[in-house]
């Protein structure tokens, strides 16, 4: 049997989108496989949220997409980080590492 | 950028709808085929990997329809479904859509009108300006704050050689002109203008050029003259040639230099200037004006970015008291303290407030108009949200929450309203041009262009949106109420005396706003009908009139006399002629001169006074009650000599011998002659003011007006005046000649306007009011067949329900008519300063209305009532 899987802790999934886009151009179903891989399989993706989270991106100008061939000869929309997005990675990394050091902190303290 | 984004992406989705639900389709399409193969890479047959995807998946047009929603186009997308939808349920019901799209467009087209007209007179920047906010009017002020319009040539010299405040000070004065090329003459408003008029104001000629600064230094060198487009249109032929034609203008060759832009026509909205000519012309137009000294120049300017009125105001007025000390004297006309500025508008200075009034009086009436339309959709909405009960139960039941309810019902209403809107803005094209077409007096000049523009547009929209947001909130919430099983259960519609009371409280508020409309109609009518019964003092009828002004063809003061003089002989001799005369201003044209007169041991008296010629008196019927009226001998040689009213008799001489006596008036010795009866003399509700007759040949002005009393009707005399003028001198313009009632009736032209406005909105609130009234007793005669049909099958007489039913209906009435006397007393108070002296609360008009309303409301619950009683007991009892 599968591992439990775990709903993405809210707001984080922009973050995941952006990093996984930040190695390489990718389509929906591959950023979603790589945040599953790389969790192992601790976050999954919900396709409806993660499809409007890239309208979301894309709007605000962090992604740019295009259609393209898959190295399988299936045509899929691919997603590019753009100078805006990158630059919102980095903000949003920095970000959640304070808020996790702080958290983990205050656990430890309790502890 | 990313704004950018937003913006261009939800165009371009909305632009291609279908392109962008398959584009979302598409990568939802290709994810799945992704999970399937890594399914069948892991070993699951075809059939089975892609039932674990859509597994994991969930509900694939879900997710298209999430990725979808996103973004504002969505809305916009939601928005025209709703839009169009609404749009199939009205054109379902064509008959109610149309009633209640008339009844809007009545009601805004009423407010449009109003507006339109406003907009035109007060609010419109004046048309064919550069930046028209800049310009401001430069007004000379005496210290005890009284608004002297115009200012004479000296004081524009001095501002424009000295203010840093202004980009440009520029003056112009009103001439009338003739103008001929060959042939009979045209009379033309004129205006006479300062070189840089123009450029001040930021017009650009349609064709050749305006005058130029240089050509404005000299007086009488630059005869040249600018027409307006029209002129150039109807007179000229469009003909591109005319430029460096040579026309005569008063008598003197001048050189056509160009034609201004179409939509310019001066400076004031209601003078449509037909001419420009040089200021420094004059002399020769206008030769008996001064033209330094006098004020007779209307003053302008154009404030540069950032100064604002204030900082000219004060520039100026201590520039204008640094000329009092340089001069070292001050002339009587240029006394004053301060210098007004203020913005540039289309009416001339000063007029504007009395104006704003009383269309904002008449904008009040035409509201009540909106306000009991907005009621009578109000009821309407309600009765069909009542009938729509069970639709909205079913979409309740199938799923729609209450606000999606609420979002397509209003959405509804709304659509009704800006049909309504759109409705209202033709009613106001078509009322407007008819309100340009009544008569206006023949001797104003003025012409308005009041039909609507952009802003009139923008205004009717948001007053119809927000009427519909105000009438339409209430029955849009009672048809989304959210109780689906009670009102999928209820067979029969609206129950309880909620609703009645409802209905009956729209009802009785459109009585009494209609009431109070009527009442402000029959006032205007009664002070109409006052004002015309007035007696002047003299014998208006029967007399005819005709303005003529020798100097704007080119006479001189001995062939204007010499004009006159053979003028009078002619017409004298035309058949039913029993009187010939003339004054240098016509009464009741709502104008006055007057000036101080000095008399010997008593303090300066301010005296009202007209120049008239010989027979003035008999020909006008005003009697002379001692001395003598003007004889052929009071003339330039003559002593100089006056007839003065009773009130000035009484005060200056008050023991009764005034005849004899002398006054000195503009510093020379006058000798009373006579005393003539007091009379009317600028406008009928005046106090009766000092008044002085002057003979006009001791004191002459060449602008007179014929008067001529004539035994035939005078309307018959017009051709055979202007026949004698133009055997006297062919090429003189053509004279309107009218009658004396004509020419004065600017005097009652405010009440004549308010009559036929409140009484076309009236006649409107009327109708709208008893048609919401028949409608509701109809609706209530047929809800009661039953009780009816039970009553009449007890024993009760067709003659019984009548009276029980029209009574109902006479409740309803009495209670509106109630308020709405009420609400008419509190209202008319401020319209009391155009009723003549019928009292804003009238007796007689405020018991004929409510009878009036009465019997229309009588006739309105009277045709559903008799239908009711003939009811057939049997099969209104089989029809439940």
């Amino acid at each position: 049997m599968d591992e439990p899987t775990t709903d993405l802790i809210q707001g984080t999934l922009d973050m995941l989108i952006l990093k996984t886009l930040s190695l390489e151009p990718m389509h929906g179903f591959g950023i979603s496989r790589r945040i599953e891989q790389i969790s192992r399989g601790v976050f999954k993706v919900n396709p409806g949220s993660l499809l409007t989270a890239f309208q979301r991106l894309e709007r605000a100008g962090l992604l740019d997409a295009e259609w393209r061939q898959t190295e399988n000869a299936r045509r899929a929309k691919f997603y590019t980080l753009t100078r805006a997005g990158r630059k919102q990675l980095e903000v949003e990394t920095t970000e959640w590492t304070r808020r996790v050091s702080a958290v983990t902190r205050l656990l430890k303290a309790e502890g | 950028m990313s704004l950018w984004r937003q913006v261009s992406r939800g165009l371009h989705v909305l632009s291609n709808r279908t392109a962008a639900d398959q584009e979302v389709a598409d990568e939802v399409q290709h994810y799945l085929d992704e999970a399937t193969a890594v399914h069948v890479a892991r070993g699951l047959s075809p059939g089975e990997a892609r039932r674990a995807a859509r597994l994991e998946m969930g509900n694939a047009t879900v997710v298209r329809e999430q990725v979808r929603d996103y973004g504002w186009e969505s809305a916009v997308g939601t928005l025209w479904t709703d839009v169009r939808f609404a749009g199939r349920m009205l054109r379902k019901n064509p008959v109610f859509t149309l009633v209640v799209v008339l009844v809007i467009s009545l009601g805004s087209g009423a407010v449009t009108t109003i507006f339109s007209a406003m907009n035109a007179l007060l609010l419109r920047p004046l048309p064919g300006l550069a930046d028209p906010a800049r310009l401001v009017a430069l007004q000379p002020t005496r210290p005890d704050g009284t608004v002297l319009q115009q200012g004479s040539y000296a004081t524009y010299a001095y501002f424009r050689d000295h203010t840093h405040t202004l980009d440009g000070v520029a003056a112009w004065g009103r001439v009338s002109l003739t103008i001929a090329s060959g042939g009979e003459g045209t009379a033309v408003m004129g205006s006479m203008v300062s070189g840089n008029y123009f450029d001040v104001l930021g017009v650009r000629p349609a064709l050749g050029r305006f005058s130029a600064p240089d050509e404005n230094r000299t007086p009488s060198s630059h005869p040249v003259i600018v027409f307006s487009h029209a002129f150039w249109k109807t007179r000229l032929g469009a003909d591109r040639s005319a430029i460096g034609r040579t026309v005569t203008v008063n008598g003197h060759p001048f050189t056509v230099i160009g034609v201004a832009p179409n939509d310019f026509r001066g400076i004031y909205t209601g003078i449509q200037v037909d001419a420009w000519v040089p200021l420094m012309m004059q002399p020769l137009l206008r030769p008996r004006s001064d033209l330094t000294n006098s004020s007779w120049l209307w003053l302008f300017g154009r404030l540069p970015n950032g100064v604002t009125d204030s900082a000219t105001q004060q520039e100026l007025t201590a520039l204008s008291q640094s000329r009092a000390r340089d001069t070292g004297s001050l002339t009587a006309s240029g006394t004053f303290g301060s210098i007004r500025v203020s913005s540039l508008t289309g009416l001339p200075n000063g007029e504007g407030g009395p104006m704003l009034g009383f269309m904002s009086l008449l904008l009040g009436a035409a509201g009540l108009v909106l306000l009991i339309a907005g009621v009578n959709v109000a009821a309407m909405l309600s009765a069909r949200s009542l009938e729509r009960g069970r639709e909205m139960a079913v979409r309740a039941a199938l799923g729609a929450g209450r606000l999606r309810l609420l979002r397509q019902l209003l959405t509804e209403i709304l659509l009704l309203f800006l049909i309504g809107a759109v409705g209202g803005v033709i009613f106001a094209h078509v009322a407007t041009d008819a309100l340009e077409r009544l008569p206006l007096p023949p001797n104003v000049p003025l012409s308005f262009e009041l039909s609507p523009d952009f802003r009139v547009l923008v205004f009717a929209l948001c007053v119809s949106l927000l009427t519909g947001l105000i009438f339409g909130l209430a029955p849009a919430l009672k048809g989304a109420r959210h109780d689906i099983t009670s009102r999928l259960r209820a067979d029969s519609p609206g129950s309880g005396t909620r609703r009645r009371l409802m209905s009956h409280t729209l009802i009785v508020g459109q009585l009494a706003l209609s009431l109070v409309l009527l009442v402000a109609a029959g006032l205007f009518t009664r002070a109409l009908v006052r004002g015309q019964q007035v007696d002047p003092g003299f014998d208006p009828a029967g007399v005819a009139t005709a303005s003529l002004e020798p100097e704007a063809w080119g006479y001189n003061e001995s062939r204007s006399r010499a004009f006159y003089r053979d003028l009078r002989a002619r017409v004298e001799a035309l058949p039913g002629v029993t009187g010939v005369s003339f004054t240098g201003r016509l009464p009741l044209t709502n104008g006055s001169s007057f000036e101080d007169i000095e008399v010997a041991g008593a303090t300066d008296v301010l005296v009202h006074f007209a120049k008239v010629g010989v027979d003035y008196f008999s020909v006008l019927r005003l009697p002379i009650l001692q001395g003598r009226a003007f004889q052929p001998s009071d003339d330039e040689r003559g002593p100089r000599v006056a007839v003065v009213n009773e009130t000035l008799a009484r005060r200056v001489w008050p023991d009764g011998d005034a005849i004899g006596r002398t006054f000195r008036f503009l510093g020379k010795p006058t000798t009373v002659v006579g005393i003539a009866r007091d009379a009317k003399y600028a406008t009928l509700n005046e106090a009766t003011p000092p008044f002085a007759y002057f003979p006009i040949s001791q004191e002459w002005q060449p602008a007179q007006t014929l008067l001529v009393r004539t035994a035939s009707p005078p309307e018959q005399l017009g051709r055979a005046i202007q026949h004698e003028m133009l055997s006297i001198d062919p090429a003189l313009p053509r004279p309107r000649v009218t009658t004396f009632r004509q020419a004065s009736s600017i005097v009652l032209l405010p009440q004549r306007l308010a009559a036929i406005v409140t009484g076309v909105l009236g006649v409107v609130g009327l109708l709208l009011a008893s048609v919401g009234l028949y409608g509701v007793m109809a609706y209530s005669a047929n809800r009661r067949t039953r009780e009816i049909g039970v009553r009449i099958a007890l024993g009760a007489q067709p003659s019984n329900v009548l009276g029980l039913m029209v009574r109902d209906g006479m409740r309803l009435a009495a209670l509106g008519i109630l308020i709405g006397l009420a609400l008419a007393a509190a209202a008319t108070r401020l319209a009391a300063g155009f009723l003549f002296n019928v009292s804003p609360l009238d007796f007689v008009t405020f018991a004929g209305m409510s009878v009036v309303l009465l019997s229309v409301a009588l006739l309105a619950t009277y045709l559903p009532a008799r239908r009711a009683a003939a009811v057939d007991p049997l099969s209104a009892l089989r029809a439940e």
